[in-house]
């Protein structure tokens, strides 16, 4: 029983870079003056078409897509994929240079909660103020007044200016009146990425009862690949302003995971001279092995992980060799370091090898650094950052879909037991 | 996906989002079904406007006193400029309110795109709503300041028995629709090219600035040179100003001929700033 209720139809954007707008009266004058009177004549056709192309950009380029009442759609993409411009379009902020967007029903977009919010007026003019902003009528809100109070949980602050609350106070008046909203199609930007734990699994709980239970239609942007999963029944992936594929969430989702973690896997040097290193160490083969659980071929929390490597050892004196592995979050915090025993070896090729388990480390960007090490003291050659990947987040039996905290993610359970009477 | 073989053209589609846009829709329907949104911003701005003051709202009474008070010493004393034989707070005050509120309008109008960009930038409504509401704001203020004007002009009247009433007081309103066409036309059109080239801002509030001495209000138009006079009318704010003293003062008789040209002139600027904010108001948000 799907019934249409949005269809896009080869929606293009086009913007110019660089100095978009910044053009002063003058420069326009300037370039109208040169096409009258063709002036630009010493460049040719072909060098002004290539001059031109390199300003332009194509946020959408011929997206298409339907979507059917009740259904709840994630938008994945990287950043800059045009999913941004898109809401943007759906919700007639901007214009599609080409195509169009039929629709029924009301559209209310939410790219950011407390729109239009007035610091200076109390919390009580402001549910009006931002309610009415995002298109509720007056009576609507009214009607609606104490709900939105109770589930933003402010009542003793609804007669404070909000310049005085606390920015998770502000958040959460915010994001009460967008959750009341009540039209037939709901567009979401990020909003998870605020609030506490506690709030952002009120929102998505709110999310899902407005689609689920409601059967209004909800349109969702989020890098939350897990909320994604558990929230939309579809999802449309987007990469370079192309639709690169629309259909069932966990297969998109799935792809656009594969697409992301091409990460630094794997580094080979054929020449010794080329390679890094110095004069006693010179590395060979560098490879992160995930053994994957599924076909899907993505690495997440489950996966082990291995680490091989090879290198030319050319050590000039008899020394106690040994190669430390450090695993670091992108943001630099070592997570560990780990190390081989130290024993001298022959000149040649020395082979490595390290077993990172499944369900030891958390959800993240990582990087692996080795360091070869004389003696068990002095560092001899560093290779900082060598190799760099993603692992995903996975569960299941879960309702709650923000960042798992903690440096790691050990899967050892915490044990309850019924006392007897 | 699904195969229930949905022809397009039996979905009753309720809106459509496409590139191109008609010249001539000017969207005032649309802006009806906003007038409560309208509204709340007007009454955002009233409150919030003396939020955390000291005497609050007693200010849109100040304002154009002191404005007055300055006038009748530099003007009125040093200068000794001629108010047309009109006791000098009166014609002072008469001129500031009708400038101050044309100067208010045009101004807010002028900024929509760039005051409300973050606004504009995450949500959709007329963006007609914004200027129309500042000047419903605007108006409320007026009659505010009208209140103080006509108390003193009463004061004139008991005490001195000068000045008569007349029905001609009438014509007022009119005037008051006059001035904010006249600033929301011309500052829609602003608004539009400040949005796309920075630089005329500041051209514009030059403009605007010496805008108040090509206007009678420190000086009566009887004392602009005869050749420079018909100039000086053809400035829709001078048949307006002018007509206001006459109401109350009937100093000069009323030129209804230029009050008509002004009416003209302002019915084509709305309509041409109407019709190039309709046009422009998406696209603007593209380049700001």
């Amino acid at each position: 029983m799907s019934n249409i209720i949005l269809k896009a139809e080869n929606i293009s954007k086009y913007y110019k870079l660089g100095v978009i707008g910044t053009r002063s009266f003058k420069e326009d004058i300037q370039s109208v003056w040169k096409k009258a009177f063709k002036i630009n004549n010493n460049l040719s056709a072909d060098e002004q078409a290539n001059e031109a192309h390199k300003n332009e950009l194509w946020a959408l380029k011929d997206v298409s897509f339907e979507i059917f009442k009740g259904d709840v759609v994630g938008f994945v993409g990287k950043n800059g994929a045009g999913k941004s411009t898109l809401l943007k379009i759906l919700s007639r902020i901007t214009l599609p240079t080409s195509g169009s967007i039929k629709g029924i029903g009301r559209i209310a977009s939410l790219l950011e909660v407390g729109t239009g919010f007035h610091a200076e007026l109390t919390g009580r003019e402001n549910i009006f103020l931002n309610g009415q902003i995002l298109g509720m009528h007056k009576k609507e809100i009214m009607n609606k007044f104490d709900e939105i109070v109770a589930f933003s949980g402010i009542e003793r602050f609804l007669d404070t200016p909000v310049k005085r609350y606390s920015s998770g106070m502000y958040v959460r008046l915010a994001f009460a009146i967008a959750a009341h909203l009540d039209p037939e199609i709901l567009i979401v930007d990020e909003v998870l990425a605020v609030g506490d734990a506690e709030f952002q699994k009120k929102c998505l709980g709110k999310m899902k009862e407005v689609s689920a239970e409601q059967g209004k239609t909800v349109l969702f942007v989020s890098h939350n690949a897990q909320a994604l999963k558990n929230l939309c029944n579809k999802a449309i992936h987007l990469e370079k302003g192309r639709l690169l594929g629309i259909g069932r969430t966990q297969e998109i989702i799935t792809n656009y995971l594969k697409n992301e973690q091409i990460h630094e896997l794997q580094k080979k040097y054929n020449d010794p001279d080329q390679a890094p290193g110095n004069d006693n160490i010179r590395i060979k083969k560098l490879e992160l092995i995930p053994q994957y659980l599924d076909q899907n071929k993505i690495i997440d929390i489950r996966t082990p992980l291995v680490v091989e490597f090879e290198f030319w050892y050319l050590p000039s004196e008899i020394i106690d060799l040994g190669v430390s592995l450090t695993l670091n979050t992108v943001l630099g915090d070592c997570i560990f370091d780990v190390d081989s025993v130290a024993k001298p070896y022959k000149k040649g090729v020395v082979k490595g090898r390290c077993k990172i388990p499944g369900n030891l480390l958390n959800n993240g960007s990582y990087t692996i650094s080795l360091f070869f090490v004389k003696n068990t003291s002095a560092a001899i050659f560093e290779f900082e950052e060598c190799l760099s990947f993603d692992i995903e987040d996975f569960r299941e039996n879960t309702a709650w879909y923000g960042d798992w905290p903690g440096a790691i993610r050990p899967q050892f359970k915490v044990q309850l037991e019924q006392e007897e009477e | 996906m699904n195969n229930e073989n949905i022809k397009n053209d039996t979905i009753n589609w309720q809106w459509e989002i496409s590139p191109a846009k008609s010249w001539f829709k000017l969207g005032l329907k649309e802006l009806f079904n906003y007038r409560g949104l309208i509204l709340r911003f007007v009454r955002r701005d009233l409150i919030a406007n003396y939020q955390q003051t000291v005497i609050g709202p007693i200010w849109i009474f100040l304002q154009p006193l002191l404005t007055t008070l300055i006038y009748l010493v530099v003007f009125g004393n040093f200068a000794n400029v001629s108010t047309d034989r009109v006791p000098k707070i009166l014609f002072y005050l008469s001129g500031t309110i009708i400038w101050t509120f044309f100067f208010d309008n045009i101004s807010g109008t002028m900024y929509t795109f760039i005051t409300n960009a973050h606004i504009f930038n995450k949500v959709y409504f007329p963006r007609l709503v914004v200027p129309v509401s500042n000047i419903i704001t605007q108006s409320v203020r007026l009659a505010i300041q009208m209140v103080l004007f006509i108390i003193i002009f009463l004061f004139y009247f008991f005490a001195y028995d000068m000045f008569q009433l007349s029905f001609k007081m009438l014509l007022i309103p009119f005037l008051v629709i006059l001035t904010a066409g006249f600033a929301l036309g011309s500052g829609l059109l602003i608004a539009v090219f400040t949005a796309r080239y920075r630089d005329i801002d500041t051209f514009f509030q030059y403009i605007l600035r010496l805008g108040m001495f090509i206007t009678p209000v420190v000086f009566p138009s009887s004392i602009v040179p005869q050749k420079f006079q018909l100039l000086f009318w053809l400035n829709p704010l001078t048949p307006i100003i002018e007509t206001f003293r006459s109401i109350f003062f009937n100093q000069n008789a009323i030129r209804y001929d230029f009050l008509l040209i002004a009416v003209a002139e302002t019915i084509i600027l709305l309509i041409a700033g109407l019709i190039l904010f309709k046009r422009r108001e998406v696209e603007v948000m593209d380049i700001i």
